[in-house]
């Protein structure tokens, strides 16, 4: 269908380009290995943010949750700056860091650290009293009760926010990259607008999208779908 | 030996206080198997709460074996009105929740567990989730659970009222048999007065408004009970009239007196003839 709507020629093909030629120009970037260069770069940095995000969004929402005073007080900003688009941060990373290899992850880590907080502290806030009734009278108590039964309860929830987060975080490594010197998807991206190579421009969304979807598939999928197996989910 | 002194509870919302209990003094033996039964509202559960530990008394106090109750703790374990199980854990995990936090030795508790599962006869599902079972089934796991922690004191917070008629008499029967094994200290919430009677051994009738101990009935009858059973039937009868009229005092409360229970003796049916036809 793609393929149809570039051959009736309504649009040059610097601004709508054909699958063909996507094609031809994603084997020819994976043949001098520009392509595949260029995804490590991102992967790498992606995974560094997301990584650091994870663990400093994790603890954030567990700190919240433990203490009663923050949440009063972080809560609404952590909201307000959630909905802050990541390319906001970018002059900022640049006075911190400077141009390079570590605003770039900064501002990966910094857009997608909220949601996952949000998550957190939304699921932990949700699991049903009941289960903390059981835990106590139990015998767990304070770190105990947190680890094996708070944090279990909440995964479900924990999970979808760091599903969100790691597309956030892919927002924002374009965002970030629009500043990388030498490498990357984002800066292939810009390359190809500046070049007006629309061919590269798509491929590069292609190769996007694919790895979203393979993360989705083989990562989140997985723990998502084991979950939902367990809580009988999955059942309607 | 469990004994409440004096406890009072105020319930404080923005509307004003609620008094749900008031001086409620009980004494529980060591090994008795008691129930407190009542109308809603009467403070039943939050009797049960008290002791638990999961609820402070805002008056009073609260000793077992003489040493003051702060908190909650394994040696009185709470089996609610829902199951409570952790759908993120397999059946015999469930079982097994309480000992791992007691720092049981894997080995130890796996058998335990078992032991437990089999005394509600639920050893072909120890490896299932929780969502693969029937709500009978899941209280029955809730039992065993409860009973793993082998703790002295098993509080039971109406936990057969969510189940159906069959599956409930074939829990009664297997409850019985579990205390006569166990000799647990069982406290039994419900409000269920037919239940009451054949399962513990004192019936304390509750009354509403503030929540207070009004009666109490010792019921002496040989083990296992059937509900036909003449003389427990009598028992119910005597403390079902004593709480018929409690009932009535809270809905009438409730309805604001705009509500009376009917004293006609039979049914007056428009279609029924009354024996015209003899």
């Amino acid at each position: 269908m793609w393929e149809g709507v570039f051959r009736t020629g309504l649009w040059p093909d610097y601004l709508f380009p054909s699958p063909l030629g996507v094609f031809h120009n994603a084997v020819e970037g994976f043949q001098d290995h520009s392509f595949i260069i260029a995804t490590a770069a991102s992967m790498k940095r992606v995974l560094l943010g997301y990584s650091i995000s994870l663990a400093a969004g994790l603890s954030l929402g567990l700190l919240i949750v433990a203490c009663r005073f923050l949440d009063e007080t972080l809560s609404p900003l952590l909201l307000g700056l959630q909905t802050l688009p990541s390319i906001c941060w970018l002059p900022l990373a640049i006075l911190w860091f400077g141009i390079g290899e570590d605003s770039i992850i900064f501002v990966v880590a910094i857009g997608s650290v909220f949601s996952i907080s949000m998550a957190t502290l939304g699921g932990i806030k949700n699991v049903p009293p009941i289960y903390m009734r059981v835990a106590r009278t139990m015998g767990a108590k304070g770190f105990k009760a947190y680890t094996s039964v708070v944090i279990p309860a909440a995964l479900p929830t924990i999970i979808t926010g760091m599903k969100q987060g790691w597309s956030f975080a892919w927002r924002a490594l374009m965002a970030g990259e629009l500043l990388s010197p030498k490498d990357g998807l984002g800066y292939i991206l810009t390359l190809g607008r500046d070049l007006h190579d629309m061919n590269q421009v798509v491929g590069v969304m292609v190769i996007i999208i694919i790895i979203g979807l393979i993360i989705d598939k083989f990562v989140f999928g997985r723990v998502e779908c084991s979950i939902r197996q367990r809580w009988g989910l999955n059942r309607a | 030996m469990l004994k409440l002194k004096g406890a009072g509870k105020i319930f404080s919302t923005p509307s004003g206080n609620t008094k749900a209990l008031e001086n409620v003094n009980l004494t529980v033996a060591r090994g008795e198997f008691v129930s407190l039964v009542g109308p809603s509202g009467c403070g039943k559960t939050t009797v049960l709460n008290i002791i638990a530990g999961l609820e402070q008394a805002s008056s009073g106090k609260v000793y077992k074996e003489g040493r003051e109750i702060m908190g909650a703790g394994p040696d009185r374990i709470v089996m609610f009105q829902e199951p409570a199980l952790f759908p993120w854990l397999k059946v015999v995990d469930n079982v097994e929740y309480g000992m791992k936090i007691a720092g049981v030795p894997k080995k130890e508790r796996r058998e335990k567990a078992m032991h437990y599962l089999k005394m509600v006869h639920l050893t072909r599902f120890a490896s299932h989730f929780i969502h693969e079972l029937s709500g009978g089934m899941r209280q029955r796991v809730a039992l065993s659970r409860a009973l793993a922690m082998d703790s002295d004191i098993l509080l039971m917070d109406e936990p057969f009222a969510a189940l159906d008629s069959q599956t409930r008499s074939i829990l009664h029967t297997e409850l019985q048999q579990i205390w006569c094994a166990t000799k647990k200290t069982i406290i039994f919430v419900t409000h269920n007065v037919e239940e009451a009677v054949l399962l513990t051994d004192r019936v304390i009738v509750m009354a509403a408004n503030p929540g207070r101990v009004k009666k109490e009935y010792r019921v002496y009858l040989a083990r296992p009970r059937e509900t036909e059973h003449a003389g427990l039937v009598r028992i119910v009868n005597q403390i079902m009239k004593e709480l018929k009229e409690e009932v009535e005092k809270v809905a009438r409360s409730e309805y604001d007196s705009g509500w009376t229970l009917k004293k006609s003796t039979f049914l007056l049916s428009p279609d029924s003839n009354v024996g015209g036809s003899i």
